[in-house]
């Protein structure tokens, strides 16, 4: 089971908030399928928001496929989200902090990294598109 | 589908002032609506006309089903004890939610204790859940989180979306602090000196207006400007319709707090359904 | 509803029934210990008019204004803390608090929440009004047989009969409607206390009017032997037959009576009716009483309707 909470200062709105849980979750392998999500009556009464936000982001993980609404049942986890194992995510990890003490060597201070990271992301999804 | 709020036309008068003027707007059922305006706009009074505290002088509210309100100083009888209070609410309405008792127990409020001995708190809950437990189909909330704690307004906001997320109610509620609002309402209503400014979905609305950054003299033919603000060579404004065809601004889509703004900073400017015009 | 209007009514209805009890139980012992006394201690015969019930009489008159000086006051003071405390919160205290935002936003629709309030409230007011007649009309008579009827003192008069009901629905009425004038208790009850009061002074200069004083002319005397007679008015009658407010060319000569003395007075009287004048005295006799009683109580009850009225008016325009 999932636990929602929300940043309110965070400028990203209530709903993309909640389905990027959920993916958070399904890869982080805390949600799997067949899981149930909360219902939007649960949500609404842990987090007090609009019962509508809470169904707005369980459509759209409907339309990516990543759960599904079974009618008076509630909604389940359909298939979770193929990314790495746990253990290449310690393997990756290491290999950023490695890269990350390179490049301070180099010069570079957190703001430089942000931008230099976020370049890079942005061409690779290019890329891919291409 | 019938609109759960239907306002045609209505002015209210006091003597000879016009409070509303020409005011006309439908809240949808289902939905939670926040009434935004700075204090005197008017917001009291068209909850009033739409509960039936008071009649218009021009035009009609019609309200789908029953109405139930909480004024906004969320009045109860000071003697009577949280048990009476329900009692009281059960033997004034046709429908009564028997669970309302329960549930105040489980927040926590002492159902013998007297109305005067709760906290502000506490009492804005009994409010609510009295207004609730008459099982309205349209819920009137006159500023319901003024004046409490960052708890109790969660807590009372908690109690009303559950209690939409679990049949067809359809809520107005006021505020002059919009930032209460955000991830609770889904349908803004505008007023402003007395008229409607603004009325309709929020993501419909805020897709449909653009925050524009760029250089003065950068043009913004094409678009409706509802509000712009300048510092020094650099221009920002609120516009609705489509971006611009300069390539010098920068756009993003506004929050909510900036789209109200924007609009009561410019009270000609109105974006109502079935107006083409923003801005004049 | 009613049961509403129990819960927010009842500290009232409480302490009205509680005095009304407490009042009911005085009356009730002096009665008691009166009839006592008149069982152990009346010479055959008494009580009555012979001259051997004089002792008995004064014994029993002592008792008597004992307790009336008790409640002397009552015909004033009641009326108004009905008004106060009935009538001027009914609607003043639910303005004051907005709590009429609440009572009147419930599905009970506001014309009947006063119709249930005005009719359980009102009701309850003229049923305690009819008590109190009850009991001072059952209690009097033990003490006032052939002294004197309950019609020639004003103050007497106000608790027996339809009176007190009037009275007390009149005052519950007026705190009503000044209740949603001020929309505020305590000046409601101010105009209450002081409305009570000027409506029964112009009642008062009124009530003569109630019907068309009978007229007895007298000789050697001015004054009635009728003990319960209200007295409305009186003139000196010429020997020619001609009414006139001062035989001023009687050629009785007049001197001004020092202290308590009415010598001179009683001279110049009997000289007068020497010379064959006579007195005429205008005045209601005591078989005038459910005439007058039913008279202001019709007046009252009227006002109260009218002032229930306004109230109603001015909650049903301006709910919120």
């Amino acid at each position: 089971m999932i636990e929602f909470n929300l940043d309110r200062g965070s400028g990203v709105s209530t709903y993309l908030q909640l389905v990027h849980q959920v993916k958070q979750a399904l890869r982080l392998g805390t949600l799997r399928p067949g899981d149930q999500l909360p219902t939007a009556r649960e949500v609404v009464e842990s987090l007090a928001i609009n019962p509508n936000t809470v169904l707005k982001a369980y459509r759209e993980l409907e339309r990516e496929g990543l759960v599904e609404g079974r009618p008076g049942m509630g909604t389940f986890v359909r298939q979770g989200i193929a990314g790495a194992t746990l253990a290449e995510h310690t393997r990756l990890r290491r290999g950023l902090q490695k890269w990350v003490r390179d490049a301070r060597a180099a010069g570079l201070d957190q703001e430089d990294l942000r931008a230099l990271f976020a370049v890079v992301l942005a061409d690779t999804a290019k890329q891919d598109v291409a | 589908m019938r609109p759960a709020l239907e306002v045609t036309g209505l002015g209210v008068r006091y003597r000879r002032t016009w409070v509303l003027r020409d005011c006309s707007l439908s809240v949808p059922t289902g939905r939670v609506a926040a009434l935004v305006g700075p204090n005197g706009a008017g917001k009291t009074t068209l909850m009033h006309a739409a509960v039936g505290l008071l009649r218009p002088a021009l035009g009609s509210v019609r309200v789908a089903g029953e109405a139930a309100f909480v004024a906004q100083d969320k009045p109860l009888y000071d003697g009577f004890t949280v048990a009476e209070m329900l009692a009281f609410g059960r033997r004034m309405n046709t429908r009564w939610d028997a669970a309302a008792a329960g549930r105040l127990a489980g927040l926590g409020i002492p159902l013998g204790r007297r109305v005067s001995g709760l906290s502000g708190g506490q009492q804005a809950q009994v409010a609510v859940t009295l207004a609730l437990a008459c099982r309205p189909d349209l819920l009137v909330l006159d500023e319901p989180l003024a004046n409490l704690d960052p708890l109790a307004r969660h807590d009372v906001m908690r109690s009303i979306m559950a209690e939409v997320s679990g049949r067809e109610l359809t809520v107005l509620l006021s505020s002059h602090v919009v930032s209460d609002l955000e991830d609770t309402c889904d349908w803004l209503v505008v007023l402003n000196e007395g008229r409607l400014q603004v009325s309709g979905d929020i993501d419909e609305l805020l897709d449909g207006h653009l925050v524009l950054t760029g250089p003065d003299g950068a043009s913004a033919a094409g678009t409706r400007v509802v509000g712009a603000s300048r510092t020094g060579r650099q221009v920002s404004m609120l516009v609705r319709g489509a971006p611009p065809l300069d390539p010098r601004w920068q756009a993003r889509r506004p929050g909510l707090e900036e789209l109200v703004m924007a609009y009561l900073r410019s009270p000609e400017s109105a974006a109502l359904p079935g107006l083409t015009g923003a801005g004049v | 509803m009613i049961w509403v209007t129990w819960r927010q009514h009842r500290a009232q209805i409480l302490v009205t029934a509680g005095f009304l009890a407490l009042l009911g139980a005085l009356l009730l012992a002096s009665a008691v210990e009166a009839g006592r006394y008149v069982a152990e201690h009346a010479p055959p015969g008494c009580p009555g008019p012979a001259v051997a019930c004089g002792d008995l009489a004064v014994a029993l008159g002592r008792r008597y204004d004992a307790v009336y000086s008790v409640f002397g006051w009552m015909p004033l003071v009641l009326p108004a803390l009905i008004g106060a405390f009935w009538g001027a919160p009914l609607l003043g205290r639910e303005y004051e608090r907005g709590t009429h935002r609440l009572a009147w936003t419930q599905s009970v629709p506001v014309w009947r929440w006063l119709a249930v309030k005005l009719s359980v409230l009102g009701g309850a007011v003229v049923a305690g009004g009819l008590l109190l007649s009850l009991m001072v009309s059952l209690w009097r008579p033990v003490f006032r047989t052939g002294v004197d009827s309950t019609f020639g003192n004003i103050g007497v008069f106000n608790m027996v009969g339809v009176e007190p009901a009037a009275w007390w629905l009149y005052a519950f009425a007026l705190g009503t409607a000044a209740g949603t004038l001020f929309r505020r208790t305590l000046p409601a009850m101010a105009l209450v206390v002081a409305g009570v009061a000027v409506t029964m002074f112009t009642l008062f200069q009124l009530s003569d009017h109630y019907a068309e004083p009978a007229r007895a002319e007298l000789s050697g005397t001015v004054l009635l032997e009728d003990p319960d007679a209200r007295l409305v008015s009186a003139a000196w009658v010429r020997p020619s037959g001609r009414e006139v407010a001062e035989p001023s060319d009687s050629g009785c000569p007049r001197r001004v009576d020092a202290g308590h003395s009415s010598k001179n007075a009683e001279a110049w009287q009997a000289c007068l009716f020497g010379k064959g004048y006579r007195y005429a005295v205008y005045y209601h006799p005591a078989s005038r009483f459910w005439r007058f009683q039913w008279t202001e109580g019709g007046i009252l009850a009227l006002a109260s309707a009218a002032l229930g009225g306004l109230a109603v008016r001015r909650a049903l325009r301006r709910p919120g």
